[in-house]
C-alpha cells in the first residue's frame, strides 16, 4: 500500500469531506456489524460496490482478479453473502460470533477517480466463538463516495496483518 | 512407543459384512499416540505432496514449507533442477532459510555463516582450516536432501523414506486424474500467488472425510445451494459417484453442484463466457477426442491423494494441502491452479467464482470447517466412557450397494471407507482392523476415462 496523506479533509465530487465525518462513518459501520444488522450494513454500499479480503501473503499491487484471495465479492456476491449471513442455515455463524471492533489511524487521500476518495484505517476485531477468543488485526483500504444521503462504500477492503489465519479463525463473519 | 503403556484401544476400525456396518474408533481423532504413529509411520513412509513446480518457476526460486512437522526448503537450483532440502543447517541444526519465499543462489546460516549453494553443496565454512580434513569434511556437510523427490504433471512429491515405490506406482489410478487436469488447457496449468493459509481446530482426517463426503453437501451448504438456484442452476445429487482408487486415494465425480469456468457453463457466468466455453469445449474435443474431453470437461472431480493432497477440480481448480499439527489441529494451505493462457475476463470470473465457494472466507468452506470442528468437540461426549462401544463413528452408508457390486454414489461413504482402510494399515497396528464376514470380491472398481 502506498503511503497516503494525513490531511484533515479531502475534496471529492464538489464536497469537502472531513476526517471526522469518515471516522463517524467507520464507527457507525463497526457498531452495525457488532450488532449483526446486515441490512443496515448493506445500506452503507453504493449499488455495484465490492468487498475484498486479500490473502495473508498479499503484496501491494496484487489484483484479486489475478491472484488468490479470501473474499472477492462483486455486488451480486456481496448481496448473496448478506442474505446467507441472515439465514439460520449459515452454520459457521449459527450461533453468531460476538465481535468487538476498534477502528483507528484514519487517514484520507484522493482516489483515482474524481467522484471517490481513499480511506486507510487500522482495525482490531475481537471475536468470541466456541469458547475461544481471537483477534484479527489489519488495515482497511477503502474507496468511499460522498452522496446526498451520506458516505457510501464503493470498495470495502480489509487487509490482514497476520502471517496466516490462526486455528479457528475462519472469515465467516464480516471482517 | 518405547515402554510407555499403550493408549490406543483395539480395534480402530470394525468392518462387518454380515451387518453391513463400518465403524471408526473416535480415538483416531484425538489420541496422542495415534498422532505420533501418523507422524512416524504415515508421514515418514509414504509419498507426500510438497508443492507445484510452477510455484518456483525460475532458476534460484525458493519457498519454505513444513511437512510432517519438518521444515523444508523447496527450491530450483541455478541449473533449473528442483530440490527439497531439510531446512536445517548440517552444522548445528539452525533453520537455514528464514524467509518464506524468494530467489537466491546461496543459503547462508546466520548463526556461524556456513554457506550452501542452492544445489545443496557446501560453498563456504568460515575458518575451514580449523577442521582436520576440511575437504572430506566439507563434502559430508552438504544440505540434507529429502531422500526421494519425483514430479508428476508438475505436482512435486517427496518421501522421507528412500524405499518407497516409484511415485507413479504409488499414485496408481490417481495419476491419470492429475494428467486430466494438465490436459484441460492446451498451454498447461500454473499456480497463482495469493495462497490461502489457515488452520482449523480439527483432526486432519476430518478434512479428508469432508472432501470425500457428498452426503453433507445439501444440508451443510444449504445457503450456497440457495445462491446457485437463484442464479439459475439446478443443484442435484443424481448420477454422481465415488471411487476408491487404491492406496487410500479417493475420487468423487460430480456433475450437479455448479458449473466450471471454461468447461461447463452456468447462467451466473454470463453470455460472453458461454461463447468462450463452447469454443474451448470444441477445441478440447478436437485435441482429446469426445470421450476423454467429456471426462475432463463435463464432470467435476474431487481427488484425494493419500495422505495430504486434495484437488478440488470444481468451479475452478484448488490445490489443498493438509499438515497435521496436533490431534485436534490442522494447517491448511490452498492454491489456485489456472490455465497458463487465459482470457483476462475469464480469469477474473474464475478467481471470483472459486473464492466464492472455496476457502475460509467463501460462502461454503466455513460451514465445512464448522462441521469438522464441531465433530472434534462433539466426540468428547463418548470418550473414555464405561460403554466403549459407543465411542465409534458410523460410516456404513452405501455398503448394501457395495456387496451387490453397484457403483457407490457420491452421497455414500465408500470413498471414506477406502481412506480408513489404507490409514489403519499405514499406522502399523496389527490389531487395528477387525473384519466380520466376507469382503465382497468387486472391492475396487477402476474407471474407464480414456
Amino acid at each position: 500500500m502506498t503511503m497516503i496523506s494525513n490531511s484533515a479533509s479531502v475534496r471529492c465530487a464538489g464536497h469537502t469531506v472531513t476526517r471526522q465525518e469518515v471516522e463517524d462513518f467507520l464507527y457507525t459501520e463497526a457498531d452495525i456489524l457488532d450488532h449483526w444488522d446486515y441490512d443496515g450494513w448493506l445500506a452503507l454500499f453504493e449499488p455495484g460496490a465490492r468487498y475484498e479480503i486479500p490473502t495473508t501473503d498479499h503484496r501491494p499491487g496484487w489484483s484479486p482478479h489475478e491472484t488468490g484471495s479470501f473474499v472477492d465479492d462483486d455486488w451480486d456476491l456481496l448481496r448473496a453473502r448478506v442474505k446467507r449471513l441472515k439465514s439460520r442455515k449459515a452454520h459457521a455463524e449459527n450461533p453468531h460470533s460476538r465481535t468487538h471492533r476498534l477502528v483507528s489511524n484514519v487517514r484520507l487521500s484522493e482516489g483515482d477517480t474524481e467522484d471517490a476518495f481513499r480511506v486507510s484505517a487500522s482495525f482490531v476485531v475481537h471475536r468470541a466463538r466456541d469458547g475461544h477468543f481471537d483477534a484479527y488485526v489489519g488495515w482497511y483500504d477503502h474507496l468511499l463516495v460522498p452522496t446526498e444521503d451520506g458516505l457510501r462504500f464503493r470498495l470495502r477492503r480489509s487487509v490482514l496483518g497476520h502471517e496466516s489465519l490462526a486455528a479457528g479463525a475462519r472469515l465467516s463473519f464480516i471482517l | 512407543m518405547g515402554s510407555n503403556p499403550r493408549t490406543v484401544p483395539a480395534p480402530m476400525i470394525v468392518e462387518d459384512w454380515d451387518q453391513l456396518t463400518f465403524r471408526v474408533n473416535r480415538e483416531a481423532y484425538r489420541n496422542a499416540e495415534i498422532f505420533a504413529r501418523e507422524r512416524g509411520w504415515v508421514w515418514m513412509h509414504t509419498w507426500l505432496y510438497l508443492g507445484h513446480e510452477t510455484e518456483i518457476p525460475n532458476p534460484n526460486d525458493f519457498k519454505v514449507r513444513t511437512l510432517g512437522g519438518r521444515p523444508l526448503i523447496f527450491c530450483r537450483d541455478s541449473a533449473g533442477e528442483v530440490h527439497a532440502f531439510l531446512n536445517s543447517c548440517p552444522h548445528r541444526g539452525t533453520v537455514l532459510c528464514r524467509e518464506n519465499e524468494g530467489s537466491t543462489r546461496l543459503f547462508q546460516c546466520f548463526y556461524h555463516a556456513w554457506t550452501f549453494r542452492n544445489n545443496g553443496e557446501l560453498a563456504a565454512i568460515p575458518d575451514a582450516g580449523a577442521y582436520e580434513s576440511s575437504e572430506e569434511f566439507g563434502a559430508s556437510m552438504g544440505l540434507r536432501s529429502v531422500p526421494r523427490l519425483e514430479i508428476h504433471e508438475g505436482f512435486v512429491f517427496v518421501a522421507f523414506d528412500p524405499d518407497v515405490p516409484p511415485l507413479l506406482e504409488y499414485l496408481g489410478d490417481a495419476a491419470d486424474y492429475m494428467t486430466m487436469i494438465e490436459q484441460q488447457h492446451v498451454g498447461g496449468m500454473t499456480t497463482l500467488p495469493g495462497t490461502q493459509l489457515y488452520s482449523v481446530r480439527g483432526n486432519w482426517k476430518l478434512a479428508v472425510e469432508n472432501a470425500m463426503d457428498g452426503y453433507h453437501f445439501a444440508p451443510t451448504h444449504n445457503t450456497f445451494v440457495g445462491y446457485l438456484r437463484e442464479s439459475g442452476y439446478a443443484v442435484t445429487d443424481d448420477n454422481q459417484y465415488a471411487y476408491n482408487l487404491g492406496n487410500g486415494h479417493g475420487l468423487l465425480v460430480l456433475t450437479g453442484h455448479g458449473g466450471r469456468i471454461s468447461m461447463l457453463w452456468e447462467p451466473r457466468f454470463g453470455e460472453d463466457e458461454r461463447v468462450r466455453t463452447e469454443a474451448h469445449r470444441a477445441e478440447m474435443t478436437q485435441r482429446l477426442g469426445e470421450k476423454r474431453a467429456h471426462h475432463v470437461a463435463d464432470e467435476s472431480h474431487i481427488l484425494f491423494v493419500f495422505p495430504n493432497l486434495l484437488l478440488f477440480d470444481i468451479e475452478g481448480l484448488s490445490i489443498r494441502q493438509l499438515e497435521p499439527v496436533a490431534p485436534d489441529q490442522t494447517d491448511v494451505r490452498a492454491w489456485q491452479l489456472v490455465p497458463r493462457e487465459e482470457d483476462p475476463d475469464t480469469r477474473a470470473l474464475r478467481m471470483k467464482t472459486v473464492v466464492s465457494f472455496v476457502g475460509p472466507g467463501g460462502l461454503a468452506t466455513p460451514d465445512d470447517i464448522e462441521a469438522y470442528e464441531a465433530v472434534q468437540r462433539g466426540i468428547q461426549a463418548t470418550a473414555g466412557t464405561v460403554q466403549p462401544e459407543l465411542d465409534y463413528s458410523d460410516m456404513s452408508r452405501g455398503m448394501a450397494d457395495e456387496v451387490k457390486g453397484v457403483q457407490g454414489r457420491s452421497i455414500d461413504e465408500g470413498a471414506m471407507r477406502g481412506f480408513w482402510r489404507q490409514w489403519v494399515e499405514a499406522i502399523g497396528l496389527d490389531d487395528g482392523l477387525e473384519i466380520h464376514g466376507e469382503r465382497p470380491a468387486s472391492f475396487l472398481a477402476g474407471r474407464d476415462v480414456r
